[in-house]
């Protein structure tokens, strides 16, 4: 288990840098062909060459490489590495470390999926495995066609109803029935409220999971029903284990495998989600943060949060491995 | 067969699958009987439904499948009538299987020890250590080498034959008084096999148990059966003592097998003989069997034989022509082999 992991964590790695080195050259190749983004520190005023210089040498951009389309500028790549291996991300472009802005926004992501996953597996899991085991009954058909029903709503279209259509009166309702502090109220506000980050959070995420989830039903219940027909099932049967047990340790344990790895695919997909959730319901995390920056051409800023994201990609697919050897013996021992 | 009242006594057994094509009936009236400390050997050619008649029995059939009739009498009680919670509960202590691939029938994530006692545990409140030891216990009745350190390991990291001896005691753990065992060792190594053959019949002698063994290998039959049950489209054509079966067959169907037994070392499935089988959904009038009989009268293109007659003393078969085919009687001189092994 210990050089399955090693194994996982070194791939990771390579991983990473790979990522890194594509990230360096799209945006090297963008500041080639597009300009100096050291103009945008200075807004609408033209800088004067001395003060267009100060700005380059202080944001790493002075390197001649920038001047020369299809130079892969290796050295500030190189120099760039050195200075994140040593915790230095670097400011944006108006001097605020990287770093802070990350541990400010970052938070408020994490907490919207949090409650994301949260809700994705269990409905995942429970409408899935209730669609197994009464495969072909009413139950299973109406699991079904609820969720070719989610998947029809878009998250956004979805996100937009609850905040245009559904939040506002009742938010209104809330408000004069239990008052403006009171949970109800906080729940359908409309939009994010940094001083009650949780209350305010809950829905937009539970409404994000839940358009998330539909896929998910589906897998649990396709490997499920697998499991149900397999072989050791029957054996689990013949032993004469009530069916209880047999769904618990055989069925569901067994399915548990291929619905992991699914988590870990899922996971880039509600960071996507989870940007566009943000942007509707004014949540300041690092989506926000991230438009923000791609917007201003703010360069040391997107270098430094779409890096911290991929980390953190990159975690959880080897919590994903990790766990998936833990299920599964047969991997654990390759 | 002896007197003694049998412990498993299958009746007129008749199993129907849904299909898309229809009703298909694939077990169509089978008797036998098992008694305690005896070995039964259910043989017949693929299709024949063997495997589902056992699944039947031990109340395994999948949605699609139903009984018709009959009934599978445990000890007097009729296996088929009870509720199936009740039927559930019976299986594993009175009766339990042994299914042919160890590799698919054990569960690849839980461990040996863990699959062992399993059904233990779900029945008495007994510690980690009792039922660790007891797993223990399991795998040194198989024979499994190095008991104690084996039990924390998968089913993958098992040799086939230690494999097919773990799903053994599996089915052992609860002590059943009959053991259906579906073609045991077909997927195993001809040297293997035969180990694990004969560890099977020495715990069924050790424990008297009734045992069905159901295989395609003529061979294993004369080796460990006692009786014998051949199987035809579905239902029993004879029943009788292995020697009685085997030195005069009361059925043409189990007369044409013996005479197309292979030479030793490709016996591994049954011997071939012309024609194939009728499918579940294409049987012929009369008796299934008169496509490749050789001994086909008109009588048998119309007239369907009654089920298993005794021709003899011990000897049941299902022919109009028992008596004479037991006899040795009425052979065409052109389905006479040359070089009869027997
Ligand atoms: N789930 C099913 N649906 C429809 N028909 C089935 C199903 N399972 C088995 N059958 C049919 O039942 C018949 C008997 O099958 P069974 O598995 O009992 O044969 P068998 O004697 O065990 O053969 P083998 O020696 O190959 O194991 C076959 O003709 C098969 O087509
Ligand atoms: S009944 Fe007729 S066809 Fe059938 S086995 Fe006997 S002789 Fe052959
Ligand atoms: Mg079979």
């Amino acid at each position: 288990m210990g050089r399955y992991i090693l194994r996982r964590v070194l791939q990771a790695v390579g991983t990473l840098f790979l990522v890194m080195v594509v990230l360096h050259l799209l945006t090297t190749f963008a500041i080639q062909l597009n300009g100096n983004p050291a103009l945008a520190f200075f807004g609408e005023h033209e800088p004067s060459a001395s003060q267009l210089a100060a700005v380059e040498k202080r944001y790493g951009l002075d390197d001649p490489c920038y001047d020369q389309v299809g130079n892969p500028c290796a050295g500030p790549f190189v120099d760039r590495l050195v200075a994140y291996a040593q915790g230095d991300f670097g400011t944006n472009l108006r001097g605020r470390a990287v770093t802070e802005i990350v541990a400010q926004s970052a938070p408020h992501t994490l907490r919207l999926f949090v409650v994301v996953t949260f809700t994705w597996l269990t409905i995942g899991m429970v409408l899935g495995s209730v669609a197994a085991r009464w495969r072909g009954r009413p139950a299973d058909h109406g699991i079904r066609f609820t969720t070719v029903l989610v998947d029809a709503l878009p998250v956004f279209v979805l996100l937009l109803l609850y905040k245009f259509v559904v939040t506002v009166p009742v938010h209104q309702w809330a408000r004069s029935e239990f008052g403006s502090e009171s949970w109800p109220a906080l729940w359908f506000r409309p939009s994010f409220d940094a001083d009650h980050p949780w209350a305010t959070v809950l829905i937009p995420g539970i409404l994000l999971g839940v358009s998330g989830s539909a896929a998910f039903v589906r897998l649990v219940r396709a490997s499920q029903l697998e499991s149900y027909s397999g072989e050791h099932v029957r054996t689990a049967r013949s032993k004469g284990l009530p069916e209880r047990y047999v769904v618990l340790h055989h069925v569901v344990r067994n399915s548990s495998i291929p619905v992991v790895t699914a988590v870990g695919l899922v996971f880039t997909e509600a960071l996507a989600g989870a940007v566009v959730t943000e942007g509707l319901m004014n949540i300041n995390g690092m989506g926000g943060v991230l438009w923000g920056a791609v917007k201003g051409s703010d360069v040391s800023l997107v270098l430094g949060v779409v890096t911290l994201l991929a980390v953190v990609t990159v975690v959880v697919m080897i919590v994903v491995d990790v766990l998936y050897a833990a299920l599964d013996p047969r991997i654990r021992y390759e | 067969m002896t007197g003694a009242a049998p412990l498993l006594e299958v009746t007129d057994l008749a199993v129907e699958f849904r299909t898309p094509g229809g009703v298909v009936r694939a077990v169509d009236g089978l008797t036998y009987q098992v008694e305690a400390g005896r070995t039964l050997a259910i043989v017949g050619e693929s299709g024949s439904g063997k495997s589902v008649s056992s699944l039947a029995v031990m109340g395994l059939l999948g949605p699609t499948a139903h009984v018709t009739r009959g009934t599978a009498r445990l000890n007097g009680t009729d296996l088929l009538a009870l509720p199936p919670r009740e039927h559930r509960a019976r299986c594993g202590q009175d009766v339990a299987m042994v299914f042919q691939d160890a590799l698919a029938a054990l569960n690849p994530v839980l461990t040996v020890g863990f699959q062992l006692t399993e059904a233990l545990r779900a029945r008495h409140r007994i510690s980690r250590g009792e039922a660790r030891q007891r797993a223990v216990e399991l795998l040194d009745l198989v024979k499994v080498p190095h008991a104690r350190e084996r039990v924390r390991d998968y089913p993958h990291q098992f040799s086939g034959g230690m494999r097919q001896r773990v799903m053994i005691a599996c089915a052992l753990a609860l002590d059943p008084k009959v053991l259906i065992a579906d073609e045991p060792t077909t997927a195993l190594d001809v040297t293997v096999q035969a180990q694990v053959l004969r560890l099977l019949a020495e715990i069924q002698a050790e424990r008297q148990m009734g045992l069905v063994l159901i295989t395609h290998d003529l061979g294993v039959v004369a080796g460990v059966a006692d009786d014998v049950t051949v199987m035809y489209a579905g239902r029993a054509v004879e029943q009788a003592g292995v020697l009685g079966a085997f030195r005069s067959p009361a059925h043409p169907y189990t007369r044409a097998l013996l005479q197309s037994v292979p030479q030793l070392g490709s016996r591994t499935r049954l011997p071939v003989i012309p024609g194939r089988p009728p499918g579940p959904g294409d049987r012929p009038a009369g008796c299934p069997f008169h496509p490749r009989c050789a001994l086909a009268q008109d009588v048998c293109r119309a007239d369907p034989p009654p089920p298993l007659v005794e021709a003899a003393p011990g000897r049941w078969s299902a022919c109009h022509f028992a008596g004479d085919v037991l006899r040795g009687a009425a052979v065409p001189a052109e389905t006479t082999p040359e070089g009869d092994p027997r």
